[in-house]
């Protein structure tokens, strides 16, 4: 009950949260300014060159879906962050804790909360999705839960890392080290690990595990947009790649708690 | 017997800045006891470490050294937590809820079920006047409304034990009358009360015990009547004291100090009956006979002396010694 009001409230509070809501604008500014190019090129479509078109238009749809969902780990790791350090810079968290409430069920509360912010992001990107499939003149054919899960797991583990740093750093800092684990993350994953030099083959092994495997945990890697149908994945494929993602998010859950645990309650 | 609401034995808490080498210790060796059932003033400079005390007390911080018992359980225990209501100096709240809507966030919180908060909300609202503006954002409150609010959540839940941090602060002189009184009520009803406060008028009103802290030490501590004590001596104030009357008191061990209302005469209290026989016999008119009794604020100034009026200073035109640190 204490976790659920908590939540609530945290998910309530991202509607007052200006820094969050930019971000949401922004995202929506720049999707709509990405689909100017995307429905000129529909509108240009004739029938001498629909195949051409059509290659152009699925590739935009598509290099707007990656950006939606990238923007997203964006949006989980600030509202994280934030959520944990206004309480902290405003006092709140003084009140708050002067309740029968453990720290550890303060922290969880908040991050269901982003997660409850990330869940209404992920219907809108699959609500989007689905709109750009049908304007690229497909259409989505397979179960949507891929669309909905992968990202999910996804964020939640932006979310846990940036809320495990926030314990600790200050939420503009936090933000620069999570982009910069973002952005490693990404090249890691796409990364040649055999080098020449034995230093940096080990060093890329060990940031391949040590950084958590977004990639895997892509849903494009099931989704190919530019045929609009999703590949066909055995179950046994899926119950691990998620039960991965969700287990990294858990540990960082888990030290983001212990970490709290120790530090002092003040308004800082 | 039963055992005392809080307890600190021997408490220690250094802040330290491991990059910067710097170590300050906000609380040294401090011990003391707060019966269930009083009323205790907790008192001190700016910068002597109430508000830490106060924050180990409620499990923000952790105390580097000593034993810490809070209604018989560890500082931060839910247990205990669920017996106590917070008022921290200058309460923060959600901006954006309005008055109906935190008290029920902080009901829920205290594991009551939101649906049936209703009547103690109306009740407390009605209790600490803000009947009419449970609709209005608390962003929008004035500084006195924002206090009187922290105080409807503070006891929310019917708490055992309330821990005010200046509870009058922002307050009109009527508001501070309104508190006044709630907290004679609450002492009325048994609970214990921990109150920090620089009011000193106001808390030898209200208050039982007093403890007095300074640069992060206990420097006094005991019942109101013991501190203040039982003076030996009286103030008598007479009307017109004649002049020739004024050496025979003065050999009497009397202090004569005239004024517009007359002549003040303080005297020891076994030789009043004696005086008072001289002046009526010399046709004076005796307006009053009061026994003499130090005040809080004599025996606060007695034991922090100068260090309260520096430390005030201090932390009015300076940063605290390590910067961002709380003392």
């Amino acid at each position: 009950m204490k976790i659920r009001t908590l939540a609530q409230s945290t998910f309530g509070s991202f509607f007052h949260n200006w820094v969050v809501l930019i971000l949401l604008i922004v995202c929506v500014g720049v999707v709509l300014l990405m689909m100017t190019p995307l429905l000129g090129a529909k509108a240009m479509t004739s029938a001498q060159n629909a195949a051409q078109m059509q290659t152009v238009v699925l590739s935009m749809v598509s290099g707007i879906m990656t950006f939606v969902s990238a923007f997203g780990s964006v949006v989980a790791a600030w509202a994280a962050a934030d959520a944990l350090a206004t309480e902290m810079t405003s006092g709140t968290i003084l009140a708050v804790m002067a309740r029968p409430v453990k720290r550890w069920e303060f922290l969880v509360g908040k991050f269901l909360g982003v997660m409850l912010l990330m869940a209404a992001y992920v219907l809108m990107m699959y609500g989007l999705s689905a709109l750009l499939a049908w304007i690229g003149g497909e259409r989505i054919q397979s179960t949507p839960w891929v669309l909905l899960v992968y990202p999910m797991v996804r964020y939640a583990i932006w979310a846990a890392v940036a809320m495990a740093l926030a314990t600790v750093l200050r939420p503009m800092v936090t933000m620069g080290i999570v982009v910069l684990l973002q952005i490693g993350a990404y090249l890691i994953g796409r990364a040649d690990l055999e080098a020449e030099r034995v230093a940096t083959r080990y060093m890329l092994h060990g940031l391949y595990w040590v950084l958590p495997s977004t990639n895997l945990l892509s849903e494009s890697r099931f989704l190919e947009i530019t045929h609009a149908s999703l590949k066909q994945t055995g179950w046994l494929e899926h119950v691990t790649t998620l039960a991965y993602g969700l287990d990294y998010a858990v540990v960082c859950l888990v030290l983001a708690m212990w970490s709290f645990h120790y530090r002092s309650l003040k308004r800082d | 017997m039963a055992t005392p609401a809080i307890e600190f034995h021997d408490v220690g808490k250094v802040y330290r800045r491991r990059l910067a080498g710097q170590e300050v210790a906000a609380l040294s060796d401090v011990s003391f006891a707060v019966q269930r059932g009083e009323v205790c003033a907790f008192l001190g400079p700016n910068g002597a470490g109430k508000t830490t005390s106060i924050s180990i007390l409620m499990g923000f911080l952790y105390a580097d050294a000593g034993n810490i018992r809070v209604l018989d359980y560890e500082p931060g225990d839910v247990r205990a937590k669920a017996q106590i209501g917070f008022l921290p100096e200058n309460f923060a709240f959600y901006k954006y809820l309005n008055a109906e809507k935190l008290l029920r966030f902080h009901y829920s919180l205290g594991g009551g079920q939101p649906s049936e908060a209703g009547p103690r909300i109306r009740e407390l609202l009605h209790q600490v006047k803000l009947e009419g503006y449970e609709n209005l954002k608390i962003g929008k409150y004035s500084r006195g409304m924002v206090q009187r609010i922290g105080l409807a959540q503070a006891l929310l839940r019917d708490p055992q034990l309330l821990v005010l941090d200046e509870p009058t602060s922002g307050l009109d002189p009527a508001g501070r009358k309104e508190v006044r009184d709630l907290m004679f009520s609450l002492k009325a009803a048994g609970k214990t009360i921990f109150l920090s406060s620089h009011l000193l008028s106001e808390v030898e009103q209200i208050c039982d015990r007093v403890i007095i802290i300074d640069r992060g030490k206990l420097v006094q501590s005991g019942r109101m009547e013991e501190l203040l004590g039982a003076s030996d001596r009286v103030e008598i104030v007479a009307s017109d004291l004649p002049a020739d009357l004024e050496p025979s008191v003065i050999e009497s061990g009397g202090a004569i100090e005239r004024g517009p209302y007359g002549a003040r005469i303080v005297i020891a209290t076994a030789r009043k009956r004696e005086l008072a026989e001289k002046l009526w016999a010399a046709g004076c008119d005796v307006v009053s006979i009061i026994p003499q009794r130090s005040s809080l604020e004599d025996v606060y100034m007695k034991v922090v002396g100068d260090n309260a009026t520096a430390a005030t200073v201090a932390s009015a035109v300076t940063t605290p010694e390590v910067p961002g640190l709380p003392v």
